[in-house]
């Protein structure tokens, strides 16, 4: 049966509760995640979206002054401008991943002084945005309180660019590995690394690793960092368990969406996305494929140039048909080879899915989308027929 | 040299394009991407570059840098032994810790870079002439760089306060590092090389060498001609419709990015070096050798300009 991509890409939107874009930088997650909200608002679902950009044009075409760290709901009245009448709610957000772990550990500390100690740490003040994995578990965390709470129908996550899409979802486990008591205890009480007796040179004894590995990082270093690991260890008493159930919400009622360019290189990667998703039994749910070049002739090195110099010299007399018919084919030819080149690509990636995967495209538009009217301009192409 | 801006824009294909004419010059040249998807042998046509340093062109060379395999090897080289480098850092319990030493990836890739770079054959002379590193985008690029000053700042011993020291004094040596940012002649692109250069150069002292606007539509059409094309409308039958049609395409797109590439210009105070978009149909490795014969030229009218 013919997949109809338009129509999966609407149903979509009503099975799942949570959508998270994937994809490599500057191929137009922030923006396909704004859209794929607007048409679940339109449709009526109560819709949040949360970025990672501080794109304050498409905040400002959303009629918010910039998307901030608290949601802001979008104002009505800006849709009537395009006689469009959401019969849900829009809410934006941007996600600031130092404020989603102070945050964190303000919530998870058990008390004033251990919270002091982990938010003073010249380690947590440098990493707190980086360590292993950080920013993707408080994202998760954050997702996994909007889910919790009810009120949205649907949550639509612009995830930051990276070459490892799993690395969203790895990251409640790797953190969870580095302040795992069996490191942790590596350090307080050295004699576990000397591992099972016989294991040859392991037994050559702790002192000695730790020495050579001190030899590396600095004695203070791995002093601080013990210090700092001690202390973080604190907040992730039953860590696990909610590892665990973000965990099942990412498996189990999330749709990834992956975002692409047309060009050999971008889909290239975005193909190693979805293997990366699929290996993972995650949910990939469509392709969109942005920036795709408009055929505006065929063949045009087929068009015959008297001809064409005739037909301008018919439109407009005064201007020089010779030259402008050679200039307005060249830009013909330059243009189809793009067109050509967006279209091999895209075919290579049908052929690497699974047939009933839908693929959008959206082309590429003579200016960039920021405005409202953009992004219901690209939502029409998405969801054309389901308007 | 190092090559860094948003994502997208087109990092990979100008530091191996730039790779690629400094080869052709007849410099050794090592291009190292970073524990990345690669991408540079699609480009240049062979197998899968991955962590051994492999011959890709006469004068060319290319490695995918892991941080492990480049931890491993500067390990090796402190340690002498395998064995001992085995026991260490091959234990299950210091692997993992080592996993979680904030920032030891982008220390041990960017160390692995500042080897090469002071690298010498056995008669004491360089064996690299030039080094392009493909950096990561904006966000983590910031972070990759500033990760010898931070632990600089957070430690004062050991062998991997020594590295970051050193690094440290490379990145901020403008005679032996120079970092050029790739953007488009557009607006999310142009305002993050605007703040990415200003991050570079103030919370890490490297030097921004020079900004390159990629992608630029050479202009065809003088703007009478669109402007007839415009009062044209959209009754004209194909093909005139659809050739005005791509025409007024080009011009809109052409002089959004003539804005841009203003812009860039007033508010930078490198040179800006204008690439040019190619047409091309298909991404291989003639492609590649245009845009390096045309980055060549066009970094040396820069310069020419820049100087003059």
């Amino acid at each position: 049966m013919e997949v109809n991509p338009h129509r999966e890409f609407q149903e979509l939107l009503e099975r799942r509760s949570i959508v998270i874009c994937v994809g490599s930088g500057g191929v137009g997650k922030t923006t396909t995640s704004a859209i794929l909200a607007l048409q679940a608002a339109l449709a009526g679902q109560k819709v949040l979206v949360l970025t990672i950009d501080p794109a304050r044009r498409l905040a400002n075409s959303l009629g918010i002054d910039a998307i901030g760290s608290q949601r802001q709901q979008v104002p009505l009245e800006r849709f009537a401008e395009l006689r469009l009448s959401p019969r849900g709610e829009l809410w934006a957000m941007m996600l600031d991943m130092k404020e989603s772990f102070d945050r964190l550990v303000e919530r998870d500390a058990p008390d004033e002084e251990s919270m002091r100690a982990i938010l003073d740490n010249p380690f947590y003040q440098y990493f707190s945005t980086s360590l292993a994995g950080s920013q993707e578990y408080a994202a998760s965390e954050r997702i996994y309180e909007f889910a919790q709470e009810e009120y949205f129908d649907l949550i639509v996550l612009d995830t930051p660019p990276t070459t490892h899409a799993l690395d969203f979802l790895e990251a409640p486990r790797r953190l969870a590995d580095a302040v795992s008591s069996r490191a942790l205890q590596w350090m307080y009480r050295p004699t576990i690394l000397a591992g099972k007796p016989g294991r040859g040179i392991l037994s050559v004894g702790t002192s000695y690793v730790m020495r050579t590995l001190g030899k590396f990082t600095g004695g203070e270093l791995l002093q601080d960092l013990t210090t700092f690991l001690k202390a973080f260890s604190v907040l992730f008493e039953g860590f696990e368990a909610r590892a665990r159930a973000v965990q099942t919400l990412l498996t189990g009622d999330t749709g990834f969406v992956v975002v692409t360019a047309p060009d050999q290189l971008s889909v290239d990667e975005a193909l190693y996305f979805h293997e990366q998703l699929d290996q993972e039994t995650l949910h990939v749910d469509g392709f969109v494929v942005n920036r795709v070049h408009p055929r505006w002739v065929m063949d045009a090195e087929k068009i015959d140039p008297g001809e064409l110099r005739q037909a301008l010299e018919e439109l407009s007399p005064a201007t020089s048909a010779e030259s402008l018919s050679q200039r307005l084919l060249m830009n013909a030819l330059d243009f189809e080879r793009r067109s050509n080149q967006d279209a091999r690509s895209i075919g290579t990636m049908k052929e690497s899915l699974p047939e009933t995967m839908p693929i959008v495209e959206v082309p590429y538009f003579n200016q960039d989308i920021h405005s409202l009217g953009g992004l219901d301009q690209a939502r029409r192409e998405i969801f054309s027929g389901f308007t | 040299m190092l090559f860094s801006g948003k994502g997208g824009v087109g990092k990979t294909v100008m530091s191996s394009s730039f790779a690629l004419s400094c080869a052709r010059r007849g410099e050794k040249t090592l291009l190292m991407q970073l524990n990345v998807k690669d991408k540079a042998a699609s480009l240049f046509g062979t197998e899968e570059i991955d962590t051994e340093i492999r011959e890709v062109r006469e004068n060319l060379y290319a490695v995918n840098v892991s941080p492990k395999a480049a931890m491993k090897e500067y390990a090796l080289m402190v340690l002498k032994i395998k064995l001992i480098y085995r026991a260490v850092f091959e234990n299950r319990v210091v692997s993992s810790f080592l996993k979680v030493i904030p920032g030891l990836n982008e220390l041990v890739m960017l160390g692995k870079a500042y080897y090469h770079v002071g690298e010498e054959d056995e008669e004491g002379q360089p064996v690299w002439d030039k080094v392009v590193v493909d950096a990561p985008a904006t966000g983590h690029g910031i972070f990759l760089l500033k990760i010898p000053s931070v632990i600089t700042g957070l430690i004062g011993s050991g062998l991997m306060f020594e590295e970051a020291r050193r690094i440290v004094e490379l990145l901020q040596d403008p005679k032996r590092t120079a970092l050029a940012l790739v953007t488009l002649a557009e607006e999310m692109p142009v305002n993050e090389t605007l703040m990415l250069s200003d991050v570079v150069n103030k919370e890490i002292g490297l030097h921004v060498a020079c900004v390159i606007a990629n992608g630029l539509y050479p202009r065809l059409f003088t703007d009478e001609e669109i402007q007839w094309m415009d009062e044209l409308g959209p009754s004209v039958a194909d093909p005139v419709g659809g050739l005005v049609e791509a025409a007024r395409f080009r011009r809109t797109r052409g002089a959004m990015q003539e804005r841009y590439l203003q812009k860039l210009r007033d508010d930078g105070s490198w040179p800006v070096v204008e690439m040019p978009f190619l047409f091309f149909e298909e991404l291989e490795t003639a492609v590649l050798e245009e845009l390096a014969s045309l980055l060549e030229r066009t970094l040396k009218s820069t310069e020419a300009r820049s100087v003059g």
